[in-house]
């Protein structure tokens, strides 16, 4: 659904998600901002693609906010089996793993669904510079660059016989023959990459033509608009004093 | 002919190296001609290609000394290694190749008209919807270079730009250095590939250790092709034939 | 130092829905010289990573010696196999080109006595303490090189090996391939460049959208322009002249030729 939309959109919802995420202050609440986000993520086909990311980076977070919320927090306590958790640090705990959960899939399902190519084209369409838009989209597209480069790096250097994997102290020995060249290669390239930019006219001042700009539907102002009303609703009810 | 680059005496050294890049280099290209610049790895002709094209020390830093005359800001430069030069902003080939002429600004038809040209000249128009980011390396160098060519520039610099072709997309390339010098720009190519070379450019320096070795007609400074090499391992007198035809005029039967 | 022999039977490899190799079927002996040549997407490169475990076919067995590479790791492969990538200064990362091209060896926990003498072959001796990246392209692909010849492999794979490098990069690549073919190193090289396969390669193989065209001697094969076209390829410069000359014994390489040119007597230009 997201892919078809104009670029702006899916990082609106995004940036929509995040706010709301910090409007609300019981776990109820921010779980339901993650439920909208897993939803958003379902209709757009990339839920499969989003979780495992997501997964990954926010299961070390949890356990840490378990740790230091839930068995250090402050009283009123709890047994569970062998351990005693603190009811009021577990809502704590549950309400930033919920907001990270909520950060991780808005972000990550806005990088799968918007191309960086029509966000230049958008971007270029409303007349920003390309300074920032070049900043905007290779920021976004970083990860995948990188991620291409690590396969070569390891494809080049296991045939080189460095073992990938293996014993922990085999695995830490292996980083340095892995991330070094990623560094260098990747700072070498960015010398040449600006050279070549620079050449094709990415320093110009003058006003960028937008060859193909993506066209923005009714829908796509629509949803817009509607997070934007929703995150000030969700705002004004928080400094009521009122929300959730 | 108007000199489109001039260099008296050119030095410059990268920011932090301990000895000069090029030294005390002279250099004129013209327009309507094709230059070339030979040379071993070292030597200083990457070098002095960006020098020649304004982009050191501009973009490089670095100090330079002597004295530069560049008449024209529209250079366009095609590196030797494709895959850093694609800008990563474009999803198609077509974006990639129009993405310099858009900046320049010029109606959507006129930026659309010029990418096509160019990719025709390069004869990558077959690949124009593919992803540049899935090309092959040969596919890349020629679809870069249509980039480079598509911003029409009055220029143009290349750094072996036929590195990662294969022999009969190499000699399509070259061949059309001059055609592009016929248009009224200014061509300088450096490259290890003499036989190529000496077909295409008009004058052909030779560097050593970041100096002018020698210069002249590419027969008369040239010598390290194979049939150069059979040549002078037969017995056969400056200036070496550099290809079949030449070593076929020289031969007495 | 001798080499094991290499074997593709009937492998069929596809990525992305696109069918690379159409059950590929090579037999290379031990200690041969094996160039590939085609244009892109013939399927050559992905020929290659089949033999070091890079790639896994879909069907067919690709073997190195005795050894059945499906059940081999890359870098269990690398005993066997060196295998210097057409873009290799990704892999650069040491702080001296020495340091960087004994890598392998230290990986493989032998000893670093071999890698100066790597070094003094491909010319890297007097740069030997610089940092990989301070050094021209065309020097770090040496280094490369390097680092895969010190580890003395009984197969060596190169892909593109003289692609950017000058003129002297590319004869002490020659002389180092020759050299170890002597000592009997199987060698299989996929190159564009026809004259550097002449000047080093025993046997051609033509590949063409994932199917193997022609299997020639290079001798027989580099020497008949007539068998060149339809693949789109010429005759290497030394191979034609002799063939302009009708020179005898079909020479391809630049020493054959000035050999069977023997007292040719030249004009003044």
């Amino acid at each position: 659904m997201l892919h078809r939309a104009h670029p702006y959109t899916p990082l609106a919802v995004a940036t929509g998600l995040l706010l709301l995420a910090f409007a609300f202050r019981s776990p109820g609440a921010v779980w339901a901002v993650v439920a909208v986000a897993l939803l958003v993520a379902a209709t757009s086909g990339v839920l499969g693609a989003v979780m495992r990311p997501a997964m990954l980076l926010a299961l070390p977070t949890w356990a840490l906010l378990t740790v230091l919320h839930g068995l250090l927090g402050g009283a009123p306590h709890v047994a569970v089996g062998p351990a005693v958790f603190s009811v009021a640090g577990a809502e704590r705990a549950l309400v930033l793993g919920g907001r990270l959960a909520a950060i991780l899939l808005a972000f990550l399902t806005a990088l799968a669904t918007v191309s960086p190519a029509r966000l230049v084209e958008a971007m270029t369409a409303r007349g920003v510079s390309f300074g920032r838009v070049y900043l905007l989209v290779s920021t976004l597209t970083v990860v995948p660059r990188l991620r291409a480069r690590v396969r070569q790096i390891v494809d080049a250097q296991q045939c080189r016989g460095l073992r990938i994997g293996g014993s922990p102290p085999a695995r830490v020995r292996a980083l340095g023959p892995l991330v070094v060249p990623l560094l260098l290669s990747a700072l070498a390239e960015v010398d040449e990459q600006a050279l070549a930019l620079a050449v094709r006219g990415g320093g110009a001042s003058g006003r960028r033509t937008a060859l193909d700009p993506p066209a923005d539907h009714l829908a796509d102002r629509v949803v817009r608009w509607g997070v934007l009303a929703l995150v000030v609703a969700a705002y004004a009810w928080k400094f009521a004093g009122a929300s959730p | 002919m108007k000199p489109l680059v001039f260099l008296d005496g050119v030095a410059f050294s990268y920011p932090g190296a301990p000895e000069p890049a090029l030294d005390g280099v002279s250099l004129t290209v013209e327009a309507g001609s094709v230059v070339g610049v030979s040379g071993p790895a070292g030597a200083g002709a990457s070098t002095l290609l960006l020098v020649a094209g304004g982009f050191a020390p501009r973009l490089t830093g670095g100090t330079l000394t002597g004295k530069r005359v560049i008449a024209t800001e529209r250079v366009g430069i095609v590196f030797a290694t494709p895959w850093t030069q694609l800008t990563g902003l474009a999803s198609t080939v077509l974006g990639e190749v129009a993405f310099g002429p858009a900046s320049l600004g010029r109606p959507r038809e006129a930026v659309l008209g010029a990418a096509r040209r160019a990719m025709r000249n390069l004869g990558v128009a077959h690949l124009s919807d593919r992803d540049p980011a899935a090309l092959s390396g040969g596919e890349l160098q020629r679809v870069v270079a249509a980039a480079v060519l598509a911003m029409e520039p009055e220029l143009l610099v290349l750094d072996d730009p036929a590195a990662e072709l294969d022999p009969a997309g190499a000699d399509a390339l070259y061949a059309l250095l001059p055609e592009i010098a016929a248009g009224g720009a200014g061509v300088l190519v450096a490259t290890p590939d003499s036989e190529r070379l000496a077909r295409v450019a008009r004058w052909v320096v030779v560097l050593e250790g970041g100096r002018v070795a020698r210069e002249g007609a590419p027969g008369a400074v040239l010598d390290d092709t194979d049939v150069a090499r059979v040549a002078r391992m037969t017995g056969c007198p400056a200036p070496l034939p550099l290809d079949v035809p030449a070593a076929l005029a020289r031969l007495a039967r | 130092m001798s080499g094991f022999s290499v074997c593709w039977e009937s492998v069929r490899f596809a990525y992305d829905g696109v069918e690379a190799l159409r059950g590929i079927s090579l037999d290379v002996p031990a200690g041969a010289s094996l160039a590939i040549l085609g244009p892109n997407g013939a399927g050559k490169t992905s020929l290659t990573r089949l033999l070091i475990g890079l790639l896994r076919p879909q069907a067919g067995r690709v073997r190195v010696g005795d050894w059945d590479v499906a059940g081999r790791r890359p870098d269990e492969m690398a005993t066997r196999v060196g295998y210097v990538f057409q873009h290799a200064d990704q892999q650069l990362f040491e702080r001296t080109v020495r340091r960087d091209a004994a890598f392998g060896l230290r990986c493989l926990g032998r000893r670093a006595d071999g890698v100066d003498g790597a070094l003094e072959e491909l010319g890297l001796l007097r740069v030997a303490d610089k940092h990989p990246y301070d050094l021209p392209p065309p020097l770090r692909k040496l280094c490369a090189l390097a680092g895969v010849l010190a580890m003395e492999p009984g197969v060596l794979v190169l892909d593109e090996p003289t692609a950017g490098l000058d003129r002297a990069g590319r004869d002490r690549v020659i002389a180092a391939l020759r050299r170890r073919g002597a000592a009997g190193v199987t060698s299989v090289v996929v190159s564009h460049d026809v004259a550097f396969v002449a000047e080093t390669a025993e046997r051609v193989v033509v590949m063409r959208e994932g199917a193997v065209v022609a299997d020639a001697p290079a001798r027989a094969l580099l020497s008949d322009a007539a068998a060149l076209a339809p693949l789109g390829l010429e005759p290497p410069p030394a191979a034609a002249l002799g063939l302009a000359l009708g020179l005898k014994g079909r020479p391809i390489r630049v020493e054959e030729c000035a050999a069977a040119l023997g007292g040719a007597r030249w004009r003044g230009a």
